[in-house]
This record gives C-alpha cells, structure tokens and sequence, in this order.
C-alpha cells in the first residue's frame, strides 16, 4: 500500500465540475432548510473511497447558512473549508473521528462556492447560493490584511532607521578607539538587524552574481563563522564582535570594519524603503525568524565572542510577533482559533524571555554562557517549537483571504 | 488487537499462508512457556513481509502489545502543555485518526499542497514505504488523571508512579512524561516517521512537547512463533515471555474496573545502559553464570535446550548450578510465586559516550496489569541480579494502555464521559 494518495490537489478544472455534479459525494442537491434565520448544511466525513466529504444540501438560499461538522469515521481528514473563488470564507480544523460536531455560521451572497476538504477523494466540491449576489466586501479580511502590509513596512523603516543610528554610534567609539563603549554599543545595535533579517536577507549588490557572498548584503553585515566564507573573509558585525571580545583590541582593521558597516546598513536603509509585502510575506518572514532563534541563537554559535544570544533572540522574536500583530486583525476574522493559538504562544515565549532580563548588562539580558545554554537550552528551545508549528499555518491562511 | 495474534492479518496471510502451511501460526500447536517442543526450524513469524499491516481500530486492546515484535522501535514520551480538557480530547482524536492512516501505510494528509504558503500535513519521509507491520501503541501517564483535565475519577485503580526500586540510577532527562507512544515497524523510517509526525500535531495543536525517547533496532523479545532473539549481550531474550492467551489474561489485560479499562494494560519502560565494553571482556564462564544460561544454545545450565525448564534445586560439589544470584532464577516465576510479565524490548544505541565508550543497551517495555508486577520483580532483580555489574536502569516511567477505539472513535473517548 504505497503512500503516494493526493500529494497534490487536484487542478479543479471545467471538467472537473462536470464529474463532481455527476459525482455520489453531493448528497442531496435539494436547498437546504432554514431554521432560526440560518440555512441549515451538514457537512459529514466518512473514510468512503479512502476520505470523503458528503454534503447533505449542495445549496441554500443567500443569507445566513450554517455548516455542521461531523466526522464519522474519516481518518485521512481534518479540515475542511468554504472557498469563493479560491479564498478561505470560513473553516475548522481539528477534525477527528469521535470528537463532537462543530458548526461555523457564515452570511453568503449569490454564488458559486467551493467546499475544500483537502486529502478528501475528492477535495473541492460546488455549494451554490441563490438570491443576490453579495456586494464586494470592504471591510473583508483581505482589506484589513492589506492595511496591516502597511502598517508593518513602517515598522521595517523604523527598525531600519534606528540600526543606522545605533551603528554609526559604534563606528564613532571605535574610530575613537574606546573599547569599553565600543562593545556596550556592539550590544545595542544588535538587535535591529535580528527583528527584520528575514525582509533583507536576499538583498544582491548591484555587478555580483547571486552566489558571490563579497556582494551578498546579508554576509556582509551578518556572516559568522559558522558560515564563514574564505574567498571573502569576516565582515559586518561578528568581525567587529571578535576583534571587541575576543581579542579584546581595536585596529585599524576593526576600523575599517565598522566604517564598512555603516555604509552597508546605508545601502540596506535605501532598499528597505523601496519595499511592498504581501500578507503572506509577512507570514513567512515571521516563520523565517522563529526558524533563526532554532538554528543559531539556541545553539549560542550567532554571538560566540559577546555571548549576547538572548538579546538577538528577543530581537528575532520581536520581529516575528510585529509581522503577526500586523496580520493578527484579519487572521480573527478567517480563522480565530489559529490567532488565538498564534498569540498565545508569542505571550508565553515573551513571558519566558522577561525571565532573562538583566537590566544591569548592555543588550539586557544574561550572558547566554555555556552553563546557562546548558540548563535553559531545552526550554527556550520548546517554547518556540509550541509556536513555530501553529504559526506555520498562518501564510496560506492570510495568502488565500478574502 | 484481539485476534490478530490467531488470525494473522490480510496480507500476510495471503502472501505466505500456502507455503506456510501446518506452520501458520493458527494452527501450529502453541510453544507453551517452558513446553519441550523445539522451535520449528523455519518460523513464518520470522519472515519479514513489508506490506503486512495492522488494523488500528478493534474491539481488544491496542495493537504493539501481543502483536509479535517487529523489528525496530522508535518510543518517544510527552509532557502535556495545555491544562484543557478539550485540548486533550483533540489530541487524542487526532493521534487516532492519524495513526489509524499511518498503520494503513497512508500518508495523514498532503505531502505537497498546492495552496501557497502552505506546509505539509505530512512530512513525506514514508512516501512509496510499505506499512511494513507499523503499530502505535499510545500510553496515558499518571498526570493525565487528574483534576486539571477532570479525569481524577477515571484514574485506572492501580494506575500510580513506580516505586523507587534498588539501583535505580536515573538521568532526570529520561524520566516519565505524560503520554507515550511505542511505534514498531520492520522498517525503522516507517517507525520513525509515524512518531515525527505525530510529534508534530501535539505541538500544532498546542498540547504536548516531547520529553524523552529511544530509538530501538532489534527486537529483544519474541513474541508468539517466533524465534527467540538476542539482546546486545549476546544471550537470547524474552524465552519464556507470555505467550498464551491464559496467560495474557491472567497476567496482562485488566479484566474488570469500567468497560473503557478492559483489554487495558500497565506498560512500564525503562531504558538499561549496558557496560558494553566491560562485558565484552568478561569471559564467557561468567556471562554464562551471571545469566544461568548456555550463551549459544540458550539452554539453562542445568539441561540442553533452550526451552528445557530450569533446574533451580540441581547442585554440583555442593554448590547450585544455576548460581543464586543469577539473573534466571531472580527473574523466573518458579522463584517468584508464578508472576510474569510481557516484555517488549529492543535493543538500541546513542552511538559512543563521552568517555569513549559505546554507548547501548536496552530498552526494556513490558505489559502487565498490576505496575506491582514489575516492582515485584525489579525489587529482586536491582537489589541482586549478578547482572547489576553490567547495566544501569538510567530511564522509567509507567504508563496505563486504554484498549483500541472502536472506528468512529478515538483512544480512551470513554473516558471523557
């Protein structure tokens, strides 16, 4: 029995539509009653053909129409959702054989809509609505989305304003050659480019291939050793923290460093300025930062000379819970339960992070020292796996609103 | 499964029942514990078949536990993470219906969606793989019957921590945990898929985090019809496991308490390091005395056969043949009031310590259905076991093993009321 059953859903093609109105997934293609103002649907999963969604009603007048839930027997599934034109309308996941009926309420115009129920025999099934066509939503989930693309490229700007100021400061203290002021500064600049790495890291400069990490703006001003290049060599800020707290010295190539640096940070303000997201961007860029703190600051090898790993994991998950405020408006209107899981989860990583505080160090927060990273790697590591998978799912949710 | 151990199961059947004939295990006379029959020379339950599978749902108790052993084993336990009485619920359903697909040799849904942006419901290591025998047996830990999830009532009447037991000696990190589940499969990336995904809905859906697990190859018990097989220390084990349906039910399966409870079980996992290294240089007079066995054939010291009863009373020049702190007669049933317990280990490894040394040994999972059974006996065998010098008990906990869902429901729903 070889594992290879809908890996990929299905084109739903004109054709297509033809064999679902022929198809014995569609019940009943009788108009489904209203009782208490709402259209009345029953949605039923059976293990059928290897996974099936049945409909008892395949329409209901325009209006308000609920959707009950049920599944029986069908182990392959767990959600199932109502589409228009292929954006999420309404939903629930977590559907599992046992569990009790859940139900979602939504007000439909005239239409032809989609039932998803992906991993289903068949996946996509036509519920349509008669009556008026509902007029163009305003205020709809995409809307507020959108809105909150906006609002979040401030944020990037901001972000990005802040780190040419806080760099040019730390250029000034080692032109000055002040090693103590030099490496508090090194700790405050940090983290800016931790909260927005991942909009930035695919910048080229202009006359270098994709693969030449000397105009790869991200090496540039973020590379370590652990992804040291030596064609190109130490850059940006790890090649001032090893000269400020390993060889505890400043020289003139710390100089030049530092000088190189603020002149990067100036090229990545300029084309941070340029940019536009999309919802799911944001989504994915938050994921990408959750992904970061797993990989490199859990692991204490992003600042292995400063061992100030916790102040750019606060960074790292400031970034991702700002691209998720942003979003979090009209992620409660598609899919409340997935927000809510999102937001808990950023408060719970938040309230263990406040743990760490240390207000007396520059950066404040402890020195991720090898004692520490013993004891507490394995908890600061799950708390972020709790979040990592449910925000996983935000980008198709956002990508795919209406 | 009730009655899969009788009737073998679809394929399995189909694919080897002609050649096997009088040997099918249906009809083959049952090797009784201690029975004098000798094993066949040719066992069908030996024959590894990669597209048998096992039906999750039943009416019997949870397949992994007298389904034979297959040959590899990823166990892994859980801490739950939600204080919700219907996260838990969730979970549960969800792990049923996905490992209901899993042990079909089905995927839990898409590998590759075509929605963008979208991450797989499956994590696709097991695509084109056959079901390869998978079961996933899943266990509830002591705190899963309490009043935080409004199961204090439900708490199986002998369902409790272990005792601290002599030499104990345990990493902190490889203690307890609030769930458990055993996957075993004759493919080790069939087990180990079936425990990543299902790892991965317990934290999708905001209810458990991992806690400890072992990674096992190798079975170290037989079960019924099968040959005896070794553990790393080169003497066969498990010779005279549980294998009647008497004895399963005398020994194995509560029989009474709430119907939800029945063809339930205690599973107790330990993992026990072995001194490979200093074993291995240990001559072999002495690792047959610290086991009263013969280590090729198997047999007691005192006869020739593997199956041939110990002779616990046989002495030479004085002294026992079988020595008194032999790891045999501290274990047997002659010397424990009749008890036994079902054992289900498999042997695993960690690759080599920090000292140098391999690091390996035994992931020791039996079944009974008093946790004192074990305790009974680990009390004997930790405080004199002549084996003692060689292994360490470094990972427990104890779980009770509701029985199978029927389909349409999911692991211990009952027990939510």
């Amino acid at each position: 029995m070889p594992r290879n059953k809908s890996l990929v859903r299905p084109v739903l093609a004109a054709g297509a539509l033809l064999v679902l109105a022929t198809g014995a997934a569609i019940a009943d293609a009788s108009v489904a009653p209203v009782t208490n103002g709402a259209a009345q649907v029953a949605i039923t999963l059976t293990s059928d053909n290897g996974g099936s969604c049945v409909l008892d009603h395949a329409s209901a007048p325009a209006g308000p129409v609920t959707f009950s839930v049920t599944n029986k027997t069908a182990t392959a599934l767990t959600e199932v959702e109502l589409e228009l034109d292929n954006r999420i309308i309404g939903e629930k996941e977590n559907l599992a054989p046992g569990l009790p009926t859940v139900s979602f309420t939504l007000t439909l115009g005239g239409g032809s809509y989609q039932l998803y129920c992906p991993g289903a025999a068949e996946e996509t099934q036509t519920f349509m609505v008669t009556g008026a066509v509902a007029a163009v939503p305003t205020g709809g989930a995409a809307a507020i989305l959108a809105e909150g693309t906006k609002g979040y490229a401030g944020y990037v700007t901001g972000v990005v304003d802040a780190m040419v100021t806080a760099v040019g400061r730390l250029n000034s203290d080692i032109a000055a050659g002040d090693l103590g002021k030099a490496k508090a500064d090194y700790a405050i600049a940090r983290p800016f480019y931790e909260k927005i790495e991942s909009d930035v890291d695919g910048f080229v400069l202009p006359g270098f291939k994709p693969t030449d990490n000397a105009g790869n703006l991200d090496y540039l001003i973020d590379m370590r050793a652990s992804n040291l290049d030596d064609a190109v060599g130490w850059h940006g800020f790890h090649a001032l923290e090893r000269d400020l707290f390993e060889a505890g010295a400043i020289t003139d190539a710390t100089r030049q460093a530092a000088a190189e640096l603020v002149q990067n940070v100036g090229k990545l303000d300029a084309l941070t300025k340029t940019l536009d997201y999309k919802p799911e961007d944001l989504a994915n860029g938050a994921a990408d930062l959750l992904e970061e703190v797993q990989s490199s600051k859990i692991s204490g090898e992003e600042e292995q000379f400063s061992h100030i790993d916790l102040v750019d994991f606060a960074g790292n998950v400031e970034g991702a819970q700002q691209a998720f405020a942003f979003l979090e408006p009209g992620l409660k209107i598609i899919d409340p339960d997935l927000a809510k899981k999102v937001a808990d989860g950023f408060a719970s990583v938040l309230a263990l992070l406040d743990t760490y505080r240390d207000p007396s160090v520059p950066g404040g927060f402890k020195p991720y020292t090898d004692a520490l990273k013993a004891s507490d790697a394995t908890r600061l590591s799950q708390a972020i796996q709790a979040l990592q998978e449910p925000l996983s799912k935000v980008a198709e949710k956002v990508a795919t609103a209406a | 499964m009730k009655g899969t151990d009788k009737t073998g199961v679809s394929r399995r059947g189909l694919l080897i029942g002609a050649a096997a004939g009088t040997l099918s295990a249906a009809a083959a006379p049952v090797f009784a514990e201690d029975a004098a029959a000798p094993p066949a020379p040719d066992r069908p339950e030996d024959a590894i078949d990669l597209t048998r599978s096992y039906a999750f749902y039943g009416t019997g108790e949870q397949a992994g536990i007298r389904t034979p052993p297959q040959r590899h084993v990823f166990y892994m336990t859980f801490d739950l993470t939600s204080t919700s009485r219907q996260d838990l619920q969730v979970l549960l359903a969800r792990w049923s219906g996905a490992i209901a697909q899993l042990m079909a040799g089905q995927t839990i849904g898409q590998v590759e969606p075509d929605r963008p942006g979208a991450v797989g419901f499956d994590t696709g290591e097991a695509l084109n793989l056959e079901p390869a025998s998978l079961t996933v047996t899943v266990g509830l830990g002591p705190n899963v019957f309490t009043d935080t999830y409004g199961l204090a009532a439900a708490r199986p009447a002998l369902m409790r921590e272990l005792k601290t037991l002599p030499s104990d000696a345990f990493d902190p990190h490889l203690v307890g945990g609030d769930l458990s589940l055993q996957a075993c499969a004759d493919d080790p990336q069939v087990a180990y898929h079936a425990i990543r995904d299902l790892a991965r809905i317990a934290k999708d859906t905001g209810t458990a985090a991992t806690r400890w697990s072992v990674l096992g190859f190798g079975r170290a018990s037989a079960g019924k019809g099968q040959t005896t097989p070794r553990n790393l220390m080169g003497f066969k084990d498990g010779t005279r496991n549980i294998v009647t349906d008497a004895d399963f039910d005398r020994f194995v399966w509560l029989t009474d308490g709430p119907a939800w409870q029945r063809h339930g079980t205690y599973q107790v996992a330990r993992k026990i390091q072995m001194r490979i290294e200093n074993w291995d240089t240990n001559r072999v007079s002495n690792q047959n005395a610290v086991f009263g066995r013969h280590k090729v054939s198997g047999a007691p010291l005192t006869g020739t056969d593997e199956f041939d009863p110990p002779d616990f009373d046989k002495t030479a020049e004085g002294t026992p043949v079988i020595p008194a702190t032999a790891h045999v007669r501290l274990a047997a049933y002659e010397t424990n009031g009749g008890l036994k317990i079902l054992r289900r280990g498999y042997n695993y490894t960690d690759g080599i310590n920090q000292y140098g040394l391999l690091d390996a040994g035994l992931l020791f999972i039996s079944y009974q259905k008093d946790p004192a059974q074990f305790e009974t006996l680990q009390t004997r065998l930790g405080a004199s076991d002549a084996l003692n010098e060689y292994i360490a008990h470094i990972g427990s906990a104890i779980f009770f093993v509701p029985p199978a869902p029927a389909e349409g429901e999911y692991i211990a729903q009952a027990m939510f009321g």
